[in-house]
C-alpha cells in the first residue's frame, strides 16, 4: 500500500501520454469545430450587415430619386406655365399689332379715298366752272355774263350734288 | 474481526501485475495497469464521440462532445482566469483522469488513486507545472522575488510551500480516497444490504468527483497565484 517505487514515473509518463492524446483526439477537434462554428457566425452576421447596408443604400437613394422627382415636377409645372405666360403674351400682342395694322391699314385708305373722291370733285367741279364759262361767254356779255355764269354754277352745282 | 483486516490490507495493497525483466526486474502496479485501461477508454470515447464533427445539423454524440469540452474547460478557465488559459487543457486532463479514477472502483477495478505512487506523481506535476508557469510568466527573477514577498520574513515559509503544497494535495487525494474505500469496507460488512448502496452514492461518486475537482481547483488556484504578476 506504501509503497514508492517505478510506478511514480510510469503515472508521470502515463499522465503526460494522456493529456497528449486528449489534446489530440479530444480539445483539439472540438475546439477546432467550435472555433470554425463561431467564423462561420461571424461570417453570416458580416453578410447580414452588408446586406442590411446596402439596402439602407438603395433606400436612401430611392428616397433621395423621389425628392428629385419632386424638385423636377415643380420645375417643369413652372416652365410650363412660363412658357405657356410667354406664348399668350405673344399672341395677344401679336393680335394687337394685327388689329393696329388693321385699322391703320383702313385709316389710310379711306383717307386715299376721301383723298381721289375730293380730287374727282375739285376735277368735275373745275370742268362744271369750264363747261359753264364757256357757255355763258358764248351766250352773253358783260355784266350779264357774270350772272350767267353764277347762275350756271349753281345750276351745275344744284345737279351735282 | 480479524478477517476483515485481512481483506482490507489485501484490497489496500496495490499488486504487483507483471515485472519487466530489466534492472533485477521492475514491478508493474495495478495502479498503473488500471491506469493504461483509463487512458484507452477516455481516447476510445473520445474518438468515437469527435467523429465526423461538422459546423452544422450536429449529431447527438458530437453535441455530447462539446457540452463535455466546453463544460469543463469553462470550469477549469473560471478557476483559473484568462491568463491561465494554456494550463486549461491539462487540468481538464487531470480532472477527467482523476473522476475516472475515483469512480473506477464501481467497475470492479481498484481505483489507481488508492495507489500512493499515483497521487504522489499527480502532485509532483501540479508543483512542477505550477514553478514553471510562474518562471515561464514571470521569468526567473520576479519568480524568485516572489519567495521575498511580501517580506523578507516569510521567506522560509514560501519555500516550504513549495513542499508543502503538493504534499497537501497528494496526502488529500490519497487519503479521501482510501478513508472513503475503508469505510465503504466496514459498512459492506456490517450492513451488507441496501445501506452500502446509499453510502457508496456520497462514497464512491460524489467524494470521487469532487476529490478530482479539489484536486484541480486547487492546483489552478496556485497557478493562478503564481502567474499574477
Amino acid at each position: 500500500m506504501l509503497r514508492i517505487d517505478w510506478n511514480l514515473l510510469f503515472t508521470i509518463i502515463n499522465l503526460l501520454l494522456l493529456f497528449v492524446l486528449m489534446r489530440i483526439f479530444l480539445f483539439k477537434p472540438v475546439q477546432k469545430i467550435i472555433a470554425a462554428r463561431q467564423e462561420e457566425a461571424d461570417r453570416r452576421f458580416k453578410e447580414a450587415d452588408e446586406s442590411k447596408q446596402e439596402a439602407e443604400e438603395l433606400k436612401q437613394q430611392y428616397e433621395a430619386s423621389l425628392a428629385n422627382a419632386e424638385e423636377e415636377k415643380k420645375q417643369v409645372l413652372l416652365e410650363a406655365r412660363k412658357s405657356a405666360d410667354a406664348e399668350y403674351k405673344r399672341i395677344v400682342s401679336a393680335a394687337e399689332s394685327a388689329a393696329s395694322k388693321v385699322k391703320s391699314d383702313a385709316a389710310r385708305e379711306a383717307e386715299n379715298q376721301k383723298a381721289q373722291i375730293l380730287k374727282k370733285a375739285e376735277k368735275e367741279i373745275t370742268d362744271m366752272v369750264v363747261d359753264a364759262t364757256i357757255k355763258v361767254v358764248a351766250e352773253k356779255k358783260g355784266a350779264a355774263v357774270d350772272s350767267a355764269l353764277y347762275d350756271k354754277f349753281l345750276d351745275k352745282a344744284g345737279d351735282e350734288s | 474481526m480479524e478477517d476483515l483486516a485481512k481483506d482490507l490490507v489485501e484490497e489496500l495493497n496495490c499488486e504487483t501485475v507483471f515485472t519487466i525483466p530489466i534492472f533485477g526486474g521492475i514491478e508493474v502496479s495495478e495502479s498503473v495497469v488500471v491506469t493504461w485501461i483509463i487512458m484507452a477508454v477516455l481516447v476510445l470515447v473520445a474518438i468515437i464521440l469527435t467523429r465526423n464533427m461538422r459546423i452544422d445539423h450536429i449529431s447527438k454524440r458530437q453535441a455530447i462532445a462539446e457540452l463535455i469540452v466546453t463544460k469543463l474547460t469553462g470550469m477549469v478557465e473560471n478557476m483559473i482566469g484568462p491568463k491561465g488559459r494554456s494550463y486549461v487543457p491539462y487540468l481538464t486532463t487531470v480532472l477527467l483522469y482523476i473522476g475516472v479514477s475515483n469512480i473506477i472502483g464501481l467497475f470492479g477495478f481498484k481505483s489507481p488513486t488508492k495507489d500512493l505512487n499515483v497521487t504522489i506523481a499527480l502532485s509532483i506535476m501540479s508543483i512542477v507545472l505550477v514553478e514553471a508557469a510562474g518562471i515561464y510568466h514571470l521569468g526567473v527573477k520576479k519568480w524568485l522575488h516572489k519567495f521575498v514577498e511580501p517580506v523578507a520574513v516569510v521567506t522560509p515559509i514560501n519555500i516550504l510551500e513549495v513542499f508543502t503544497r503538493p504534499l497537501s494535495l497528494c496526502m488529500r487525494l490519497f487519503g479521501n480516497v482510501l478513508g472513503a474505500f475503508v469505510i465503504m469496507e466496514l459498512i459492506k460488512k456490517v450492513v451488507p444490504l441496501v445501506l452500502p448502496a446509499v453510502f457508496s452514492m456520497y462514497f464512491d461518486l460524489f467524494d470521487g468527483l469532487l476529490q478530482a475537482y479539489v484536486f484541480v481547483f486547487l492546483t489552478s488556484l496556485y497557478i493562478s497565484e503564481e502567474i499574477e504578476a
